[in-house]
């Protein structure tokens, strides 16, 4: 079945969010912060309806690690094998303050232009 | 819809694994290895932690939805943009900028790549990233971390079988197999980064589950065949990258001496310096007698000869590693994703 205009328009906003999120929640963590933990705190503070699968987020810190993102390092567990775990590089710590910029740019004009139309309704 | 949906869904890790298996069929074998750990090792924390399976599964996502975000993942190990296939997420560019949701909405016209060098028929290979990338591994890289690997290999095998009956060599066993799938995976990470075939960057845990004792895990490593593959693999692949590393050196410095000999030649150097002028050298197709002086020059047209065998010889010794380096480096990456049954049972 044809995804709806909704469903399609959430994709693309969730896109390029998630990996300001993710981003944010690696940069957040004091210390190194393995995947499971990052998952968790997104859905946790997922809005309500935002839907967020989980498994998602490995291949986006894949290709965060291949940009120079992020770095992971292998940490042993008590519970059981090693554990990937991430932290920022400094190319990524800039690219979030930038990132992080442009998005709150963003979101004033959005809510700018959106607060206008409900005042005409 | 995938067929593996159509399959009950199965309130199991394994299950689930088995399915994401399915939906990843197809997908670059490296990568379906990496998504089935990355999943196994998510979906036992969530466990762990006291989420019930079929809700940890569910968060996950379906097998569909894992296997698409991975598949968009881009083709090149290397992390470059997949020129064939949609990204799922867009990085932000390397200025900063982001290239998401803020300007997603700013329809940008089609462009049309720009022709590169590298495809231009035959000749193309000069400018192949991965042909140059072959060149190195096999003609020195590759070379340096078999001898090592081999010599690492041969001296802790040794001494594990000399030391078995004292029980002292069973440690050591399971040493030399642990070393050895470490030693594949930096292995890997070297093919991949030069012969541009995708690894494996993780490691999987050799038991399905993560409540077993310590004994139970030696026995796993023990009967895992992965462990045995990556220690055959040391043992098998140093004669092979000693055959590698001659053919390659020999046609590398074949073709550097037929090209670079006629331009020293020009440059003002003898092609040839001899002490006796009583000795005929052939030459190509020509004989060649030393001057009064011992030395032996080349006519203009057989160093325009030499320069052009030269060139051709370098053009199919780029031709030959680049093949070499695809197949070598699918045969380190089968012996790295392979998938016993019996430590992923499949329900």
């Amino acid at each position: 079945m044809a995804p709806s205009l909704h469903d399609r328009l959430n994709k693309d906003l969730s896109t390029g969010t998630s990996w300001l999120v993710v981003l944010a929640v690696i940069a957040r963590s004091d210390e190194l912060i393995h995947g499971y933990e990052i998952a968790r705190q997104l859905a946790d503070e997922a809005p309500e309806g935002m839907s967020f699968k989980q498994g998602t987020l490995y291949p986006m810190l894949r290709s965060m690690e291949a940009d120079g993102l992020v770095r992971s390092t292998l940490v042993p567990s008590t519970e059981g094998p090693a554990r990937k775990c991430f932290t920022l590089t400094a190319e990524g710590r800039r690219v979030l303050a930038s990132w992080a910029e442009s998005w709150r740019a963003s979101s004033r004009w959005v809510n700018r232009v959106l607060g206008e139309t409900d005042a005409r309704r | 819809m995938h067929d593996a949906d159509q399959v009950p869904s199965p309130p199991s890790i394994e299950g689930y694994l088995a399915r994401l298996e399915v939906a990843l069929h197809g997908a670059d074998p490296a990568l379906a290895h990496d998504a089935l750990i990355d999943a196994e090792e998510h979906l036992q924390a969530a466990v762990r932690r006291g989420v019930p399976v079929h809700q940890a599964i569910e968060a996950y996502g379906s097998v569909d939805e894992i296997a698409a975000a991975y598949r968009g993942l881009p083709a090149d190990p290397a992390g470059k943009p997949d020129e064939t296939s949609g990204r799922s997420v867009d990085p932000p560019s390397s200025d900063g900028s982001p290239r998401g949701a803020p300007t997603a909405a700013v329809a940008t016209p089609a462009q049309v790549p720009a022709p590169r060098l590298r495809d231009v028929p035959v000749v193309g290979i000069w400018f192949d990233s991965r042909a140059w990338g072959a060149l190195l591994y096999f003609g020195g890289v590759g070379f340096v971390v078999a001898t090592g690997c081999f010599v690492w290999a041969v001296v802790l095998g040794s001494l594990a079988i000399g030391l078995l009956p004292i029980v002292l060599g069973l440690p050591l066993l399971v040493l030399l197999l642990g070393s050895a799938r470490a030693l594949c995976l930096v292995e890997g990470a070297v093919v991949q980064a030069l012969l541009g075939v995708r690894m494996p960057r993780r490691v999987q845990p050799v038991h399905g589950v993560a409540d077993v004792g310590f004994w139970q895990r030696i026995w796993c490593w023990l009967k895992d065949v992965r462990s045995w593959l990556s220690l055959a693999y040391l043992y098998a692949n140093f004669p092979v990258s000693v055959a590698l590393f001659s053919i390659t050196l020999t046609l590398a410095v074949l073709s550097a001496a037929m090209v670079f000999g006629p331009l020293l030649q020009a440059a003002g150097l003898p092609f040839v310096s001899i002490s006796s002028d009583d000795v005929t050298v052939r030459y190509l197709w020509t004989e060649l007698k030393p001057a009064a002086d011992g030395t032996i020059r080349l006519p203009m047209s057989l160093a325009l000869s030499s320069v052009g065998l030269g060139l051709a010889l370098a053009t199919a010794t780029l031709w030959l590693v680049r093949g070499l380096g695809w197949v070598y480096g699918h045969v380190v990456q089968a012996i790295q994703v392979a998938r016993p049954q019996a430590i992923l049972p499949h329900r």
